[in-house]
């Protein structure tokens, strides 16, 4: 049998309705102002150089005991955690009786150039975890690290087992040196010292143009051809504008957390291989003795669950849980099925412990 | 079909498409392009007249681009829709109508039958640092110099200009380097497009069953994106990409390199701040605020010790037998000293210091602490605690360190 089956008349049809609908399009591109995004309250709760400690303000105060830090990685903006009403990690933790803070990194410049991943871990982190104990009266709180942020969370979590009462990690590399990790391949026959030595700070542009060509073709011209369906909804239109504008809002990368994060995670592998020192700090998986959920997508192009997985059989504890969740890494925190599955996981998961 | 009558049915719908658009266009900006442009440079005029997007400009160049292929594609595969080639096979004639559509009239040779190439190097916006970009950029100027006859170059350097000599040769070899790198670079890209028209013949196969038949030109699209990535992850992950992809960046930071080189060597002639002077500035002062914060933590932990020997003294003034005893006055001080030098004394110490860092709700200072974890615990003296009471007061400085 013939695989396609396409009609002559409804070709040209469709061709017709494209062009009709992109032309109409472009006049609802023009009409639309700067989107917006971010919606739930919060309040700033200590600063830092460009760093920011949010902590949201949900409707109702929260019930849960211990207040939970979410520690967002340094290459996108954190707002992805609350990214508008009906897309909302942080909004669905809220309304579960959740006290969420979040660390905003903010932008590095040059005079950043110089930060450590020792500075990020030892330094902010370690005060913001602080902070957010004292104002709690506890001596540990819970941690949600997020990709390159829950990289960070573990080694936090493995130098300072004393403030973390549980650790979530959700999209976190743990293996780099799975077979399928596109990204960690190309990373490997980089000369990072040159790169860093050169640019300085890792420009954002440089960072997403990385990323798009992960799935070139479909970040680079499928997802544009798909937007022409969506132009005539205003709605659904300004949810594509928010999303495009926060892969293109990107921090540079200051150059020498990004030259050792690049040396010691995806080129050395020290997470798994052993030999990770954050500062003066070692840092061992096996002494992450707290409760762990580990939170992956099955889809995930930048986090592969192989990168993942791994972390059940380093850490050193043995309350240890794995969500799989059924979705991309961005879906993760913006898809529907996201906002019904992905905070209540985490609630409940809590709540046992 | 009689290749007549296809020529006519296609001639037909090329009309009917043409003026569809035409009126699509008028009604979105006013006007319509005019009716003997091709319809390639008709896609020009479009962007030409949807330039100014307002504050979506960028998200409006990017839907343009994506667009103005996704129409030459279709384009094509219209013509075999209305039988035009179907006589190489229906499979083969649309798998070589998606071909043919890929390939832009007056586009980059480079760029023949290599739809992942182009959509890299076609994809637009403000900033994009794509491979090509950066070589595209300098081209002209390495190749003004190969022009002018700076075969000098190549010379040994010697005399006054030796070492700006010798900077231009390492720019121009850099370049090479580049040039030749991105070649490589190419060949695999190239590689992952031609792989993917294989795979979409596959996936094609598969479609033959009764139910999964592609009914719609964006069906068929989809279905060749599919079979692109996949291709494309085949190349991506190999480990010939891993140095074809090392190398390309290698290069590229060299060149950049001694761009920078250049430019900060002018700047100086110039009077001008440079990269390296911020830089240096910029050093100085992150070890600075390092130093102070060892500062801070170190003025803090003497800060403890001061207390934590003022308690040791005033516990061990408590100890003191009362003055009808006769005990050497030397004895305290003695034994405060050998204290310290006990092992599990310290220890016990460590652990009674650490909830002051690391809890706060046991109070502010070193005596809140001792005092939130029971006075008379900590009251006894060090010297003469028995195994049990230490447990007692190390406790709840262990429910810490959990």
């Amino acid at each position: 049998m013939n695989p396609i089956r396409i009609d002559p008349q409804k070709a040209l049809d469709e061709a017709l309705r494209f062009n009709q609908k992109l032309a109409a399009g472009f006049k609802s591109l023009r009409a639309l102002d700067e989107v917006n995004y971010g919606t739930t309250a919060k309040e700033e709760i200590y600063r830092e150089d460009k760093l920011v400690l949010y902590r949201f303000k949900g409707a109702n105060k929260p019930t849960a005991k211990t207040p939970m830090l979410i520690t967002y990685a340094l290459v996108n903006r954190p707002y992805m955690v609350d990214l508008q009403d009906d897309r909302s990690l942080v909004k669905n933790l809220l309304a579960q009786g959740e006290d969420v803070y979040l660390i905003d990194w903010g932008y590095p410049d040059q005079s950043d150039r110089y930060l450590t991943l020792d500075d990020y871990i030892n330094g902010y982190i370690k005060r913001c975890v602080d902070v957010v104990a004292k104002r709690h009266e506890v001596e540990k709180i819970n941690l949600l690290g997020i990709c390159q942020g829950g990289a960070f969370s573990l080694c936090f979590a493995s130098i300072y087992p004393e403030k973390i009462k549980n650790l979530i990690t959700m999209v976190t590399p743990v293996d780099f040196h799975t077979p399928d990790n596109m990204l960690s391949n190309w990373t490997r026959g980089m000369d990072v010292d040159l790169f860093v030595d050169t640019l300085g700070n890792v420009p954002a542009d440089l960072m997403n143009w990385c990323y798009l060509t992960l799935k070139p073709v479909r970040l680079l011209q499928q997802k544009y051809i798909g937007l022409v369906d969506i132009l005539d909804d205003k709605t659904e239109l300004e949810n594509f504008l928010r999303m495009e504008k926060w892969i293109f809002d990107s921090p540079d990368q200051a150059g020498e957390a990004f030259r050792q994060f690049v040396k010691d995670f995806y080129q050395g592998n020290k997470l798994v291989n052993g030999g990770l020192k954050i500062g003066d700090k070692q840092v061992s998986l096996k002494k992450i003795t707290m409760p762990v959920l580990n939170i992956f997508a099955e889809q995930d192009h930048l986090v592969p669950p192989s990168a993942s997985r791994p972390l059940k059989q380093h850490v050193g504890t043995k309350d240890y849980t794995e969500l799989v969740f059924k979705g991309g890494h961005i879906g993760i925190y913006v898809s529907g099925r996201a906002q019904r599955e992905v905070p209540s996981a985490i609630h409940d998961w809590l709540g046992q412990r | 079909m009689s290749e007549k009558k296809s020529t006519q049915d296609w001639q037909a719908l090329q009309q009917q498409y043409w003026n569809a658009w035409s009126d699509a266009t008028r009604q979105a900006v006013g006007q319509a392009p005019a009716p003997a442009t091709p319809w390639h440079e008709g896609l020009e005029q479009w962007s030409r007249m949807f330039a100014d997007s307002g504050k979506q400009n960028e998200t409006a160049d990017r839907l343009m681009a994506g667009a103005k292929n996704y129409v030459a594609l279709m384009h094509s595969m219209l013509g075999t829709a209305s039988g035009k080639n179907v006589e190489a096979g229906p499979s083969q004639a649309w798998t070589d109508a998606l071909r043919e559509g890929f390939n832009l009239p007056g586009a980059d040779a480079a760029l023949l039958n290599n739809p992942v190439a182009a959509m890299l190097r076609g994809f637009s916006g403000q900033g994009v640092q794509g491979f090509e970009q950066l070589s595209a950029n300098l081209a002209p100027f390495f190749a003004q110099a190969r022009q002018e006859g700076m075969s000098w170059l190549q010379a040994p350097a010697f005399g006054y200009a030796r070492e700006h000599q010798e900077h231009y040769q390492k720019m121009l070899a850099a370049f090479a380097e580049y040039q030749e790198a991105l070649k490589h670079y190419n060949a695999l890209i190239l590689k992952s497009s031609e792989r993917s028209f294989a795979i979409f013949e596959d996936k094609l196969a598969e479609r033959a069953e009764p139910g999964r038949q592609i009914d719609s030109l964006r069906a068929l699209y989809d279905l060749w994106v599919d079979a692109a990535e996949q291709a494309y992850a085949e190349v991506a992950v190999s480990d010939e990409f891993r140095k074809v992809y090392g190398d390309v960046v290698n290069a590229q930071t060299r060149v950049r390199s001694q761009i920078q080189q250049e430019v900060e060597r002018i700047g100086t002639d110039l009077g001008m701040p440079t990269r390296t002077e911020l830089n240096s500035v910029h050093k100085r002062l992150h070890e600075l605020r390092r130093e102070f914060r060892n500062a801070d933590a170190v003025a803090e932990i003497k800060a403890l010790r001061g207390e934590v020997q003022a308690l040791k003294q005033a516990l061990l003034r408590q100890d003191r037998p009362e003055p009808s005893v006769h005990k050497p006055t030397v004895a305290p001080k003695t034994r405060v000293a050998s204290t310290r030098k006990v092992a599990p004394a310290r220890k016990h110490v460590a652990a009674v210091v650490q909830p002051r860092v690391a809890s706060k709700h046991s109070g502010d200072t070193f005596n809140d602490a001792i005092t939130a974890m029971g006075g008379s615990a900590v009251g006894e003296p060090t010297r003469n605690k028995q195994p049990g009471a230490r447990k007692k007061v190390s406790a709840p400085a262990r429910r810490g360190d959990a």
